[in-house]
């Protein structure tokens, strides 16, 4: 072997070996937090270590964004609920909030997504939010210095059967409550989760502590709303169809996304072993295929199947998408013409 | 060699083994199958890496790395700039995914298999220099398996650290992770190797065995390969692509309307399965590549 090739040779393998081993130490260093974790890490710290499911939302970029304005037009109702907030808390969502941390931790009777809270920073008149509160039969208690600001407890009816009467009162929904944890910072939730919340800011385990939820966080590198959590949390919170429990083992999901005139994300999935990740991806390739074929005929919904880009390795499945605008579009004149047709009737 | 135009044709009796043929007594014994072939791969890895065929693999393995480091210096030197197809932002590992699905198992490894495997014994009859190799007193074979060798060292050497510069280049854009994604860059690195050991001995034995063998690489890893692939049924169980797409940890692209099909039709056999049935068509496709270059007869045309 000349010595040209053995240089070559050299090089060659320094490369290999340089990657290999920078590669190698990368996987059991760790890696560094993601922007998400960053932006919300101070928060992250009054979320409960048990924590299934963790959310953040940019709500001010959100509510500023051109979508947001084309889904007000398109679905003029859901400003009720925040209405309905706001008599109650005095918070607007659209002017006070900054960002939100939401978080779901199962019940501890059941196993299953129970009590949860919401960690809204932005600018809040203390004061005034109090007395409203107090005005609609609040009471206020005071737990580890911070005011709990707990709301009156109504008893849950069971649905009437068959249009008959309500069976009657069958269990005491948890309590609701409000509590300032810091300057700027509002816990809004189950006043179990708000208790909890307090003692965190004296210490303890939360949710940083939690490797698995905070990898998930970490690798979030943009994206004004986002949510991690353990999928079968969301699987009986969200009463997701029966079909998608015959999907191969997912254990944990992500799901990015940027809202301005578009909602552009990245639903991640983290399957049991490889070749649930691999027969997953499998899975998706069918309906992604069969969406394309299907999607032919509307131009918007084109633009759809076409943003759909499956990737993913190992034990990760990932879909990329864009929603365009358009789709908000279809809403909006659907409910017009449902609002036309209603006085036929 | 003969001075008229005539064809010579090439010592085709059986090749002397180990002691027998050209040793007599005293002289040395000749080397095994095993020494022959090493001192073959070494004669043969220079003249490989330094040969003008090393260039247009240069320009190959050069391009994925020339692309992603345009990528990587756009996005650091663009802000908000993101890497998107049909609008839809794409994180670095699917990235990394997609160019290893695009660049090297369609189309840089079997393009590296047909090239480098089809000319292992193409190249000496067409330079007239296998007679220089036949005369000496080595088995015929190991003058193919030195070369396969030599190939496997010089393909595996350009292409493996040409994949770790792209996967360092381009996973970390878009939140991408090292450490999470560098089990799939060792199972990357290890099918990229099975590809070029399995397509280099199929196109080995081609090289040794047919006339045209060039074209018929070609069609066979362009035309052959990707149709079958599309369709139902066994046929796809007679490619080198059917087994090693098993073993890719990405997602497949969805590039075009072929690739949509390829998915609908796309049955994955299991990576050990893939292994063994990898690890076959090499050992047969070697053992009668080793079996031509001893029975036939080359013609050198003068």
């Amino acid at each position: 072997m000349t010595s040209k090739t053995r240089y070559f040779v050299i090089f060659s393998l320094s490369i290999l070996i340089v990657g290999v081993g920078t590669g190698l130490t990368a996987y059991y260093v760790g890696f560094p937090a993601g922007a998400a974790a960053a932006a919300a890490n101070d928060e992250l710290r009054l979320v409960s270590s048990n924590a299934t499911v963790v959310a953040y939302a940019d709500v001010q970029k959100v509510m500023t964004s051109e979508l947001r304005q084309r889904l007000r037009r398109a679905l003029p109702n859901q400003e009720n609920g925040r209405r309905e907030f706001q008599n109650l808390t005095g918070i607007n969502i659209e002017t006070d909030i900054t960002h939100v941390i939401a978080f779901v931790e199962p019940s501890a009777a059941s196993g299953l997504p129970g009590a949860g809270m919401v960690l809204a920073s932005g600018l809040f008149d203390e004061t005034k939010i109090e007395s409203l509160m107090r005005e609609h039969g609040a009471t206020v208690e005071t737990y580890r210095d911070k005011r709990l600001i707990v709301a009156p407890q109504h008893a849950r009816q069971a649905p009437p059967v068959n249009d008959g009467p309500a069976a009657g009162p069958v269990a005491a929904q948890p309590e609701f409550a409000l509590a300032f944890l810091r300057p700027g910072l509002v816990a809004v939730g189950t006043a179990q989760s708000i208790r909890q919340a307090a003692d965190l800011e004296h210490g303890g385990q939360n949710i940083t502590d939690n490797a698995e939820i905070m990898n998930l966080i970490r690798s979030i590198d943009s994206g004004n709303a986002w949510a991690v959590g353990r999928f079968d949390a969301l699987q009986s919170a969200a009463k997701l169809p029966p079909v998608l429990s015959q999907l191969p083992s997912i254990t944990w999901f992500s799901i990015t996304g940027q809202i301005n005139e578009t909602i552009s994300g990245t639903l991640r999935a983290e399957t049991r072993d490889d070749a649930a990740a691999k027969n997953l991806r499998d899975v998706m390739n069918g309906f992604l295929a069969l969406a394309r074929l299907q999607a032919g005929s509307k131009p918007e919904l084109q633009t759809l199947a076409q943003s759909l880009q499956l990737g993913g390795t190992g034990k990760t499945v990932e879909l990329s998408f864009v929603v365009p605008g358009a789709i908000f579009d279809l809403i909006e004149s659907a409910g017009n013409q449902a609002r036309q047709k209603q006085p036929a009737h | 060699m003969s001075a008229d135009n005539s064809p010579v044709a090439v010592d085709d009796r059986p090749a002397p083994v180990d002691s027998g043929g050209l040793a007599g007594p005293g002289r040395p014994a000749a080397p095994s199958l095993i020494a022959s072939s090493l001192r073959i791969c070494e004669l043969s890895l220079g003249q490989m890496i330094w040969s003008r065929r090393s260039v247009f693999l240069a320009l190959l393995l050069g391009g994925p790395v020339v692309l992603a480091a345009a990528i990587r210096i756009v996005t650091a030197t663009t802000p908000f700039w993101r890497f998107s197809i049909n609008g839809a932002r794409v994180g670095g590992p699917a990235l990394f995914g997609m160019m290893m699905w695009l660049l090297y198992i369609r189309f840089i490894v079997p393009v590296l298999g047909v090239f480098y495997g089809t000319a292992l014994i193409a190249d000496e009859v067409e330079d007239k220099t296998i007679t220089y190799l036949f005369t000496r007193p080595l088995p015929r074979g190991a003058v193919l398996i030195g070369k396969y060798l030599a190939y496997l060292a010089c393909t595996v050497l350009l292409v493996l650290p040409s994949v770790v510069l792209v996967f360092f280049l381009i996973v970390p854009l878009g939140g991408g992770r090292i450490g999470e994604a560098f089990p799939a860059l060792l199972i990357d690195l290890g099918m990229l190797a099975a590809g070029l050991i399995a397509y280099g001995a199929v196109f080995a034995w081609v090289g040794a065995r047919l006339k045209r063998p060039l074209v018929i690489g070609l069609v066979f890893t362009f035309g052959w390969e990707p149709a079958v692939l599309l369709f139902p049924g066994y046929l796809k169980q007679l490619t080198v692509a059917y087994y090693l797409q098993a073993l890719v940890p990405h997602a497949m692209p969805q590039d075009s309307a072929v690739s949509i099909l390829m998915q609908v039709f796309r049955e994955v056999p299991p990576a050990g399965t893939s292994l063994v049935y990898l690890a076959g068509i090499v050992a047969v496709a070697l053992w009668f590549a080793a079996r031509a270059v001893e029975r036939r007869e080359y013609v050198l045309e003068q």
